[in-house]
C-alpha cells in the first residue's frame, strides 16, 4: 500500500505521461505514426488489463485475448448487425469483459498455479472456433461516409490517439485505486500465500473474481476501440495466441506486478516489433521476428523482473523508507471484553472423521476446549495434528461429526468465514507473504475486524506490541529470522482480536532463547483472554505451558487430560517410541 | 621546400567538375523519375511461401516493364516497387499500408496481400487514401464493402463455387459424351468448403440434375480416412468432390482412396483452390495419387504464356508457374497498362483507367483468362472459370479450350 505522498506522485506521473503522448500525437505528422501510437497505447490497456489479475493477484493468464476478442467483435458485430455506434457499443464492452470473467472464472478458479494459467489458453482457442464456425472469419466495419463521427470514423487519425490514450488514463487511474485499496492487498496476500490469505480472513475467491471481472472489463474495452481503429476482424487476430501472449510479454518486459509495467512494456515492445518489421521485413523477410525474440532475451536476462523493476532497483528507491520511528504508534488497546477462564466450552469437536482415499486421517476425534483455556494437542508425525486444525479452520470439510465454535456450526465453512467468526490460526511452515513488510502482513490479518483500513493499521500495530515486534514493523517480510516470522505469523492472527487460536507448532524449529521468548507471549495471549489449542510433536515445552493435552495417533485420540498424567500413560509412550518402551518406563517404575 | 598553391586553372576546372557531378544526376532524374507502385504480402509466417511467389513474378514484371522502356506516356519513366511484409497478422498488414501511404506520398498504385483478411485491412488504409489496389484474393467481402480504389483480378469466392460444378459436368459430357448423375462430397468443416458448399445444397445440384449419395464432413486434422472412404466405395458416386484445407488431409484421402482401389480415376476427383496444384501437394502426395485431378481455380498458366512459362522455370528453379506467381507478374503489368492511358504519375487517373481498362491483348491480358475489365463494384467482367488437371506430376491447364495448354481427361472406369 502506498503513503499519500506517493500516491499522489503517481497521479502526476499519469498526467505528465499522458500530456506528453498528447504532444507527440501533435508533434508527429505521421498517419502512420499515429496509427503505431494508437496500438502502442492499446495493447498498453489490454496488458494494464492482464496485470490486475496476474500481476497484483498472481494469477498467469495466458488466455487474454478472450476478453480482447470478446469486445472487438461486441463492438464489431454491433455495429454490422445492429447499425449500433462504437460510442455505445464500446463502453458495453466492459460488462461484456466482466460477464465473460465471471463465467470463466467459475470453472477455473478451481485450478492453481500454472493449470490456471493453461486452462485460460483454452477459452480463446475455443472462441477462435466459435466465431469461425459462426461464419465471423472476416468482418468489415462498413466505411460510414455519411456519419464518420457518430461511427468513429475519423480522418484525423490524432482522434484515435485522444480515444485510446484516454482509455489508458482510466486503466492506470483504475490499477492505481486497485493498489491503493484493500482489493490490492488481497490481491497481493493471494499472490504470495493463498492459504494463509484465506486462513486470515481475506475471502480469496471474491476477490480473484473481481479481480478477474475488472482485469476482463478493461481488455474487452481496449478490444472494443482496437477493431475500431482496424476496421478488419478475423477470430486469428483477436483471439490467436499472439494476442494472449502480447498482454503478457508487455507486462512481464516492463514489470509484473507494477503500475507502469505494462505502459513500459508496449511502448519499447510495440514500437520495436512494428519498426523492425517496417526496416528489415521487406530486406529479409521473418528476420524482424528472429531480432524481436533476441531482444526480449536479452532485457529478460538483464533485467528478470522486468525493467520497470530493474530501473527502480537502479535508481536504489525500491528501499523502503527506513523510518519505523516516524511511523505513528497505536497505543496498545485493552480488548473490548476480557474474559475470564471457564466459561463453559468455546469450541466442541464431537465425532469429526475424514478419509483420504484409503487413509483414516481423523477417526472418531472428540474434544472440547473451554473459553479461556489453553490446551495443546500432541501426537508422533502423521498423527492428524495439522489435518485436525485444517478442519476446525475450513481448508478441509470433516467427512464425518460437528464442530461447534461459541454454540454454532462452523463445519464446511471456508476458512475466511471461520477467520471472521473469530479463530485466528498460524502454521507449521510460516506462510508470510513475503515481499511486504511485516506490518502489511499483520495489516492483511486486522482486515477481517476492522471497520475500516485506518483502524486495520492501528490493530496491526497493536498486534505487534502485543508480540514484541513493533520495531521490526516496516521491515521486509522475506529477510525475518525464525524466531521473527512465528511472531508476526502471531501478531497477524492476533490483530483482528480473535477468541481462539490454533497455533499450529509454533513452537518448531527454536533455539532455547528463542523457545521462551515465544512461550512467554503466548502465555500473555491466553492471559489477555484469549482461548489458546496449541500443536506440538515435541512435549517438552508443552508439558509447562499448557492445561490440558489431546493425544493423537493415527488419526484417533488415544488419551487426554492433565499433561504430567498424559505423559506417563503407557499408550502415549508406545505411540511415541514403541513397545519396548513402554515395557521399560513400567519396569523403572516398578 | 615549395608550397603547393592552386592556379585559377585548376579550381575553375575543380568547380567545373563538381557543378557537373551535382548537375548531372538532377538532369538523369529529371528524365525518367520513376512511379511507385507497392506491394504487400506475407513474406514471413506461415504465408510466406505465397508471399515469396508474388515476389518472383513481380520481379520478373519489373524486369520486363522497365526493359521495354518503362512508362512511355511519362517519358520512359521507371517503374519502382515497394515491398512490404505484412508479417501474418492483420494488424501487421494494415500499419504496412498504412506506413507506406505515408511514407510514398507518390504512390500510383500497389497490389497484395494473398490472404484475403489482410487484403480487406489493407484495403481499408488504400482506400481511404485513393490507391488504387489489385488482388488476387477470392473473398466476396473484399468487393462488397462499396470501395471505389479495389480491383479483384479473380472471381470471387462464390463465383467460383457457382461455376465449378456446371464447368465440370460440361468437362465430363465433352469427353465421354455421358453426364454424370450423381457426386460425392468429402470435405473439412473450414470456412472456405462450407460456403462452397452451401449453394449447392440449397438446391444447386438438383438444378444440375445431380444427386448426392456421399456426403462426409469431418473436422480437420483428420486422423482416419476409412469410414469416408468406405461410404464412397459402398455408394460409387459418379465422381468426388474433395474439398479440404490441410493438406495431410488430403493426402490421407487420396491414400485411403487408393487402397481402396478407388484411385487412378476409378472415381474422377474434382476439387476448387489453387492449394490443389501447389508443388508443395506433389511433394506430399506423389504425382502418381494426384494423376486425374480436376480442380477450378482463378488463374493458371495458359497458351499464349509458354516461352513466360519457361523463363519463369529457369530463373526461379521452381517446377512450375501458379496462381500466384502468375498475378505476381499480372498485376504490375495492369498498373503499367494504366500508367500508359493515365499519361500521369497520379493515383486519381491510375485507378480511373483501370476502371475504363478493357484490354484483351498485351502482356496484362496474358495473363488473365478473359479480358481485363471492372464493373463498378471493381470485379472483372466475363471471365471464365479455369480448370487445371494433373497430368504426369504437372497441373496443366485444360479449360477454357481455347487457353488450355492440355486436353482435359475424364477418367472412365
Amino acid at each position: 500500500m502506498r503513503s499519500p505522498a506517493e500516491t499522489r506522485r503517481q497521479r502526476w506521473a499519469i498526467a505528465a505521461v499522458a500530456a506528453a503522448v498528447l504532444v507527440l500525437s501533435f508533434v508527429l505528422k505521421s498517419a502512420y505514426y499515429e496509427l503505431i501510437l494508437t496500438q502502442v497505447l492499446l495493447w498498453a490497456v489490454l496488458s494494464l488489463g492482464w496485470n490486475v489479475l496476474c500481476g497484483y493477484g498472481g494469477y498467469s493468464s495466458f488466455g487474454h485475448a478472450v476478453f480482447w476478442g470478446l469486445g472487438a467483435y461486441t463492438v464489431a458485430l454491433a455495429m454490422i448487425d445492429l447499425d449500433l455506434t462504437p460510442w455505445v457499443s464500446i463502453p458495453c464492452c466492459a460488462i461484456v469483459g466482466a460477464a465473460a470473467g465471471a463465467l470463466i472464472g467459475f470453472p477455473t478458479f478451481r485450478l492453481r498455479g500454472h493449470y490456471f494459467g493453461l486452462a485460460m489458453l483454452a477459452y480463446p482457442l475455443a472462441f477462435l472456433y466459435v466465431f469461425q464456425w459462426l461464419g465471423y472469419q472476416e468482418l468489415a466495419l462498413p466505411m460510414r461516409r455519411d456519419a464518420p463521427v457518430l461511427y468513429m470514423q475519423f480522418e484525423d487519425p490524432r482522434v484515435y490517439v485522444v480515444l485510446a490514450l484516454g482509455l489508458m488514463v482510466v486503466a492506470l487511474a483504475i490499477s492505481l485505486w486497485v493498489e491503493n485499496s484493500r482489493f490490492g492487498m488481497a490481491l497481493t496476500a493471494i499472490k504470495q500465500n493463498e492459504p494463509a490469505a484465506e486462513a486470515a480472513g481475506i475471502n480469496t475467491w471474491k476477490w480473484k473474481m473481481l479481480a478477474l471481472m475488472l482485469s476482463g472489463a478493461m481488455s474487452a474495452v481496449a478490444g472494443g476501440l482496437y477493431v475500431v481503429v482496424l476496421l478488419v476482424l478475423t477470430p486469428d487476430t483477436v483471439f490467436g495466441i499472439l494476442a494472449s501472449a502480447q498482454a503478457l510479454i508487455l507486462a512481464l518486459f516492463g514489470g509484473v506486478g507494477s503500475l507502469w509495467g505494462p505502459v513500459i512494456g508496449a511502448m519499447v515492445l510495440v514500437p520495436l516489433a512494428e519498426g523492425l518489421n517496417a526496416e528489415l521485413g521487406n530486406v529479409l523477410p521473418g528476420i524482424q521476428g528472429v531480432v524481436y525474440g533476441v531482444a526480449i532475451i536479452v532485457i529478460i536476462l538483464a533485467a528478470p523482473e522486468g525493467v520497470y523493476w530493474r530501473v527502480l532497483d537502479r535508481l536504489g528507491r525500491n528501499k523502503r523508507p527506513a523510518s519505523p520511528a516516524a511511523a505513528p504508534r497505536a497505543p496498545v488497546v485493552p480488548l473490548p471484553h476480557p474474559r475470564a477462564a471457564a466459561h463453559g466450552d468455546l469450541l466442541v469437536l464431537k465425532n469429526i472423521g475424514i478419509s483420504f482415499g484409503g487413509l483414516r486421517a481423523l477417526d472418531e476425534v472428540e474434544l472440547a476446549v473451554p473459553e479461556g483455556g489453553l490446551y495443546g494437542i500432541i501426537g508422533p508425525n502423521g498423527a492428524g495434528k495439522t489435518t485436525l486444525f485444517n478442519v476446525v479452520n475450513g481448508f478441509l470439510a470433516p467427512g464425518s461429526g460437528t464442530i461447534e465454535f461459541a454454540g454454532a456450526s462452523i463445519a464446511g465453512l471456508r476458512p475466511s468465514l471461520v477467520c471472521r467468526r473469530g479463530i485466528g490460526r498460524t502454521f507449521q511452515v510460516v506462510r508470510a507473504f513475503a515481499r511486504m513488510t511485516v506490518l502489511e502482513n499483520v495489516i492483511v490479518g486486522a482486515y477481517v475486524g476492522a471497520r475500516d483500513d485506518p483502524a486495520a493499521r492501528n490493530m496491526a500495530l497493536a498486534a505487534l506490541d502485543r508480540v514484541g515486534l513493533s520495531d521490526r514493523a516496516d521491515a521486509i517480510a522475506g529477510g525475518l529470522t525464525t524466531r521473527e516470522l512465528r511472531l508476526m505469523e502471531l501478531a497477524r492472527a492476533l490483530a483482528p482480536q480473535p477468541r481462539l487460536m490454533l497455533l499450529d507448532e509454533t513452537l518448531a524449529g527454536l533455539s532455547h532463547d528463542d523457545l521462551d521468548g515465544i512461550l512467554g507471549v503466548i502465555r500473555q495471549i491466553r492471559a489477555d483472554g484469549t482461548t489458546v489449542l496449541i500443536i506440538e510433536h515435541t512435549m517438552q515445552a508443552m508439558v509447562n505451558l499448557v492445561d490440558h493435552f489431546t493425544v493423537l495417533d493415527h488419526g484417533r485420540l488415544i488419551a487426554e487430560g492433565n499433561p504430567n498424567d498424559v505423559v506417563r500413560d503407557p499408550r502415549v509412550i508406545e505411540a511415541y517410541l514403541g513397545k519396548k518402551w513402554v515395557e521399560r518406563v513400567a519396569a523403572t517404575a516398578n | 621546400m615549395t608550397i603547393h598553391t592552386p592556379t585559377r586553372r585548376s579550381v575553375t576546372a575543380g568547380l567545373a567538375t563538381a557543378i557537373g557531378a551535382l548537375a548531372a544526376p538532377r538532369i538523369g532524374r529529371a528524365q525518367a523519375k520513376s512511379v511507385k507502385i507497392a506491394m504487400i504480402a506475407p513474406m514471413s509466417g506461415p504465408w510466406a511461401r505465397q508471399g515469396q511467389l508474388l515476389k518472383m513474378g513481380s520481379d520478373l514484371a519489373m524486369e520486363d516493364i522497365n526493359a521495354a522502356g518503362g512508362i512511355k506516356s511519362l517519358g520512359g519513366a521507371k517503374m519502382e516497387i515497394i515491398f512490404a511484409d505484412d508479417s501474418a497478422t492483420t494488424e501487421k498488414a494494415k500499419n504496412a499500408a498504412q506506413r507506406l501511404v505515408s511514407d510514398h506520398p507518390d504512390l500510383v498504385g500497389g497490389f497484395g496481400c494473398w490472404l484475403s483478411s489482410f487484403t480487406l485491412a489493407v484495403t481499408e488504409v488504400t482506400e481511404r487514401a485513393s490507391v488504387p489496389w489489385l488482388t488476387l484474393s477470392y473473398s466476396d467481402a473484399i468487393t462488397d464493402r462499396g470501395f471505389k480504389f479495389i480491383f479483384q483480378t479473380s472471381p470471387t469466392a462464390a463465383n467460383q463455387a457457382a461455376e465449378t460444378l456446371p464447368t465440370a459436368l460440361k468437362l465430363a459430357e465433352s469427353t465421354t459424351g455421358k453426364k454424370p448423375k450423381t457426386i460425392g462430397i468429402i470435405m473439412d468443416n473450414t470456412a472456405a468448403p462450407i460456403a462452397f458448399v452451401k449453394p449447392l445444397k440449397a438446391g444447386g445440384l438438383d438444378k444440375l440434375g445431380l444427386k448426392l449419395t456421399v456426403d462426409q464432413i469431418f473436422t480437420p486434422p483428420l486422423s482416419d480416412a476409412t469410414p469416408l472412404v468406405e461410404k464412397v466405395r459402398s455408394a460409387k458416386p459418379d465422381f468426388l468432390l474433395l474439398l479440404t484445407s490441410a493438406m495431410p488431409d488430403c493426402k490421407l484421402v487420396l491414400e485411403k482412396l487408393d487402397e481402396f482401389k478407388l484411385a487412378h480415376g476409378k472415381i474422377p476427383l474434382v476439387s476448387n483452390g489453387a492449394p490443389f496444384g501447389s508443388p508443395e501437394l506433389l511433394k506430399t502426395v506423389g504425382a502418381d495419387l494426384l494423376d486425374g485431378l480436376l480442380f477450378s481455380v482463378a488463374d493458371w498458366p495458359m497458351k499464349g504464356q509458354e516461352a513466360f512459362i519457361e523463363r519463369f522455370k529457369k530463373k526461379t528453379g521452381e517446377a512450375f508457374l501458379t496462381q500466384d506467381a502468375l498475378c505476381g507478374y499480372g498485376h504490375p503489368e495492369i498498373l503499367a497498362a494504366a500508367l500508359e492511358t493515365a499519361g500521369a504519375a497520379d493515383k486519381l487517373k491510375v485507378a480511373d483507367a483501370i476502371r475504363k481498362m478493357n484490354l484483351t491483348t498485351g502482356p496484362a491480358a496474358q495473363c488473365f483468362p478473359g479480358p481485363i475489365k471492372f464493373d463498378e463494384k471493381g470485379r472483372r467482367v466475363d471471365v471464365p472459370i479455369i480448370f487445371a488437371q494433373w497430368q504426369k506430376g504437372v497441373p496443366v491447364t485444360v479449360f477454357p479450350a481455347d487457353r488450355a495448354l492440355a486436353k482435359p481427361m475424364w477418367p472412365t472406369a
